[in-house]
């Protein structure tokens, strides 16, 4: 828990009908975050979100903002904005009434709106089209627009409802990067959902995986990635192999274990296995090293290739690991490692800090 | 309503003005209405009751009052209640429907008329809405439905007054008949159930010809096409594919045609004659004729209603027992 | 085969059209003719009863009444219709069905009984027969057919849409007015035309609804009973073209303002 978060999200549960959607969340957002709700569909991020926009009301629980309970507050009265999935725009006004939709509520002058909106536009490159109407704006120009909108007001918090979702890919990349560069231009707080990992992982302060209303893992990229706790964000996120042992006992912080024979030694963060239980180990592809001879430190294990598939910049190398009764662990390696290696066994080292051990 | 339109004239949206409050930031911090919108949306609940209570209000007194004060009425011994008489509840009002032939007969006769009208036009219909959906470029077909729904705007007496002229002794089919020299003397067609028939048809055709267009519109080419290479016949594939996933949009047709058909008054007085008269004609002589028989036209009205209603309503269930067979 | 079929459904729809315009041709032909006996052959043609109907002051005020009832009977239609349509649309609660059965009740009533159900309320809520009774009916019996096109339209705008107004600072409704409002514009103008025209057009619930004041159809009814003249074409002939030429525009001015938004 933070000291004097912006976002307070205090034991929300929310059920619609028979399902549900939250399960008592708690949760603090910091400000100045780039925070981001990653989970396949139906995980409870998108509730989490209208919850916090005010659209959708939790049936237990409570939403603090910069200290005030908003729990019950309409959105109309929250200092929230948002960027929508399909971006919202009003396709009767111009880009600048669009803009000044929410700063004419807030009783603001002319003037002042006037100022405001140039300040905007110019921040976001939209100088050109202020006169224009949404439907004569392309794709990732309407993106811009919506997020001016949302920006203009000054919001404390502002949400972002799968906002690329609706891009094509190549346009998404370069979009990705400068939404990023804009939340640290402006370091404002941002409540980002997502089910596309990549993104997540591109942009994002610290990422919180949701799973059926639950939170499954929280916290930066790397985290996630390298010592994923569970097996649903070892699998959710990247490509991975899944090594499943008994386990045998502990050696300082590693854990020990049984793999077909193989002794292996792994690191566990979210759980602690005891000795005799069947548990399972993330290995991310990277993470293995081939080796001519067997690796002074670390696991080892001696693989046969199996096949190997192009990928462009690097290769993904299947092999088989005879002692192990012939399971495949699949790494990835640049494109000449993955042509140098031929038809004998070859030695696999990798650290025993890079194996996550999962929580089932 | 405006905001659009004036959009164009004012793309930035602050009419040019330097300074002061716009005219949406003026509304919402003038004090009322602040309070007011406070007082909305204090909760969700709220907000709901104070959408849904005018409606509800409206649908209730406005819709369902004038139904329901006809069958209370319908149910009274004298309408409206002389100073002094107590008001009592009686049955007389329905049971003067079975008594008497010059009563019942009309009201067959209008269900007949009705079921055997709402046949015509579909049959009439029909093909014209086939050929619309089927065989007119989508360009087109909106010309050629426009077409047809023009003389749709006019009104009913209008129109009732247009086939009098047609049909007349010395109308536009007479003269044509004649001057093939087909007969000598004038068909006497106006005053008889054909001259209403035809009147009729005409009125309501408009309400059959758009359910069957849009159901026609909406089954695609493929099906047809998929029939006839299986090798089905022109007619095997109109029964067998079309007629039955057009069931739906000839349901509600006819339900509709026979709904309004029932209710005519204007046009069977006018086309009609002595031995044509419909229910809706017994009916209005309960409010017109000197004596005030209101109860006893209520409790007419009412069974006209609740038969038709009773009819559409098996008619309907029919319909999608067919449509159930046919598809399921 | 094939061939034969597309020949026989185009004589079916050409026929039908002769059918639809044949009948009103001829009246209005019969307006024209320089006879006071209705009937074929015409042998010569006059101007005459058009003179006679713009120079005749009760045929010209009923004009003027039966527009006014239409318009202000299409005004509460819309509003009523509106509402009825927002909430139906926006918010499914229980008895939703019942309500919506309700609101279209009116549309379903036969034309007769719907004439005296309304007769015998308007008495018993104390309208005198007149310009308000009709008003009143009309407004009645119309709103139904707002809901529809209302709904229909409303059920296409995106849920997003309001909810982006409201999170930008729009009370429920500020939001309406700027957003959902302008979004009805075409269906509302729409709805407002076919309104007018029914109530324009209307018979049974004038005629019953009625005081000593005809509406247009109204008194066309009573002329043609007391017998046929080219007077009566005439004026049924103006009737046509006002009814037509409105219906023509709304035809026209709503399929633009439908391509205009989507």
């Amino acid at each position: 828990m933070t000291q004097d978060p912006l976002v307070r999200i205090d034991q929300i549960t929310k059920t619609f009908g028979e399902t549900v959607a939250l399960e008592n969340l708690t949760l603090d957002i910091a400000r100045g975050e780039f925070v981001t709700f990653l989970g396949p569909s139906g995980c409870g991020k998108s509730t989490t979100l209208r919850i916090l926009g005010g659209f959708e009301q939790p049936d237990s629980g409570r939403v603090i903002l910069d200290g005030t309970d908003v729990t019950r507050q309409p959105p109309e009265k929250r200092h929230v904005n948002m960027v929508f999935q399909d971006y919202a725009l009003f396709p009767h006004m111009t880009v600048r009434q669009n803009i000044s939709f929410a700063l004419e509520l807030k009783g603001m002058d002319r003037a002042a709106i006037r100022a405001r909106q140039d300040e905007i536009m110019d921040f976001l490159e939209l100088g050109a089209y202020g006169d224009r109407y949404p439907g004569q704006l392309s794709g990732g120009q309407r993106q811009r627009v919506a997020l001016a909108r949302a920006l203009a007001p000054d919001p404390a918090l502002l949400l972002l409802d799968e906002p690329l979702a609706a891009l094509d890919a190549k346009l998404r990349g370069q979009v990705q990067q400068e939404l990023k560069s804009i939340q640290r231009r402006t370091h404002k707080t941002f409540f980002f959902v997502t089910h596309d990992q990549e993104e997540a992982l591109t942009m994002s302060d610290r990422i919180v995986v949701m799973n059926d209303g639950r939170v499954e893992q929280d916290g930066t990229p790397e985290e996630l990635y390298f010592h994923p706790t569970s097996r649903f964000v070892a699998e959710f996120i990247g490509e991975t192999n899944l090594i499943s042992g008994e386990m045998r006992g502990r050696e300082g912080d590693a854990v020990v274990m049984d793999w077909f024979g193989q002794t292996l030694r792994g690191h566990a963060s979210g759980t602690t296995p005891r000795p005799g239980e069947t548990i399972t180990a993330s290995l991310r592809l990277e993470k293995l090293g081939f080796h001519n001879a067997r690796p002074e430190t670390g696991n080892a294990v001696q693989g046969r290739v199996v096949r190997k598939t192009f990928l462009g910049s690097r290769m993904a190398v299947d092999l088989a690991v005879e002692e192990a009764q012939g399971a495949t662990l699949r790494a990835f390696v640049d494109a000449e490692t993955g042509q140098a290696v031929g038809s004998d066994p070859v030695w696999l080292g990798w650290d025993s800090d890079s194996m996550a051990v999962l929580r089932d | 309503m405006s905001s659009d339109a004036s959009a164009r004239k004012d793309p930035s949206g602050l009419a040019g003005q330097p300074g002061g409050l716009t005219a949406w930031g003026r509304l919402v911090a003038w004090g009322p209405y602040r309070a007011l919108a406070d007082f909305t949306t204090a909760s969700p609940r709220r907000q709901f009751v104070i959408l849904a209570a005018f409606p509800i209000l409206w649908v209730l007194t406005q819709h369902l009052g004038p139904m329901l004060q006809m069958l209370r009425v319908s149910l009274t011994d004298a309408y409206p209640v002389a100073q002094g008489v107590e008001q009592s509840f009686t049955l007389d009002n329905y049971l003067r429907f079975f008594g008497d032939r010059i009563f019942w007969m009309p009201f067959f006769r209008t269900l007949a008329f009705a079921g055997v009208f709402t046949f015509c036009t579909l049959i009439l219909t029909y093909p014209v809405a086939y050929f619309l959906a089927r065989h007119v470029s989508r360009r087109n077909q909106m010309l050629m439905l426009l077409l047809l729904l023009v003389p749709f705007w006019v009104g009913e007496i209008v129109r009732t007054y247009a086939i009098m002229i047609l049909l007349g002794n010395t109308g536009a089919v007479n003269l044509v008949l004649k001057w093939l020299g087909l007969i000598d003397r004038p068909i006497p067609f106006m005053y008889t159930s054909f001259s209403m028939g035809v009147g009729i048809v005409y009125l309501t055709a408009l309400y059959m010809l758009l359910p069957l267009y849009s159901a026609l519109e909406k089954l695609p080419k493929s099906y047809n096409e998929a029939a006839a290479d299986l090798g089905a016949g022109a007619w095997t594939r109109f029964r067998r594919v079309t007629l039955p996933l057009t069931l739906e949009g000839i349901s509600s047709g006819c339900t509709l045609v026979f709904l309004i058909s029932t209710g005519f008054y204007a046009t069977p007085v006018l086309l009609g004659g002595p031995s044509t008269t419909v229910f809706a004609e017994t009916i209005a002589g309960f409010f017109h004729v000197a004596g005030d028989e209101w109860p006893t036209g209520a409790a007419f009205a009412t069974i006209m209603f609740l038969a038709a209603l009773l009819i559409t309503g098996v008619f309907q269930r029919v319909m999608r027992g067919l449509r159930k067979g046919d598809t399921g | 085969m094939i061939r034969g079929n597309r020949i026989f459904l185009s004589c079916a729809y050409w026929a039908f059209v002769l059918y639809v315009f044949v009948p009103l041709i001829l009246m209005v032909m019969m307006g024209f003719k320089d006879s006071k006996f209705i009937g074929f052959p015409i042998r010569s043609w006059t101007l005459d009863w058009y003179s006679g109907v713009f120079a005749d002051a009760e045929v010209l005020s009923t004009f003027g009444y039966s527009i006014a009832i239409a318009v202000l009977s299409t005004i509460a239609s819309v509003v009523v219709g509106t509402w009825i349509a927002v909430l139906l649309e926006r918010s499914r609660f229980k008895g939703w069905g019942v309500m919506f059965g309700l609101t279209v009740l009116p549309a379903l009533v036969p034309g007769i009984i719907s004439a005296i159900a309304f007769r015998i309320y308007a008495r018993y809520l104390g309208i005198e027969p007149g310009m308000g009774a009709i008003i009143w009916a009309h407004a009645v019996h119309n709103v139904p057919f707002v809901v529809l096109v209302v709904m229909a339209r409303l059920s296409t705008l995106p849920k997003s849409q309001i909810e982006a107004a409201r999170d930008l600072g729009a009370d429920p409704l500020v939001a309406f007015l700027r957003i959902t409002l302008p979004y009805l514009v075409p269906a509302i103008l729409g709805a407002s035309i076919f309104c007018l025209l029914l109530s324009f057009d209307d018979f049974v619930r004038s005629f019953f609804l009625g005081g000593y004041d005809p509406t247009l159809p109204v008194l066309i009814f009573a002329k043609l009973k007391s017998g046929m003249s080219p007077e009566i074409n005439a004026i049924a002939t103006v009737a046509l073209v006002l009814t037509a030429a409105i219906g023509i525009w709304a035809e026209r001015f709503t399929r633009r303002a439908n391509k205009d938004t989507n």
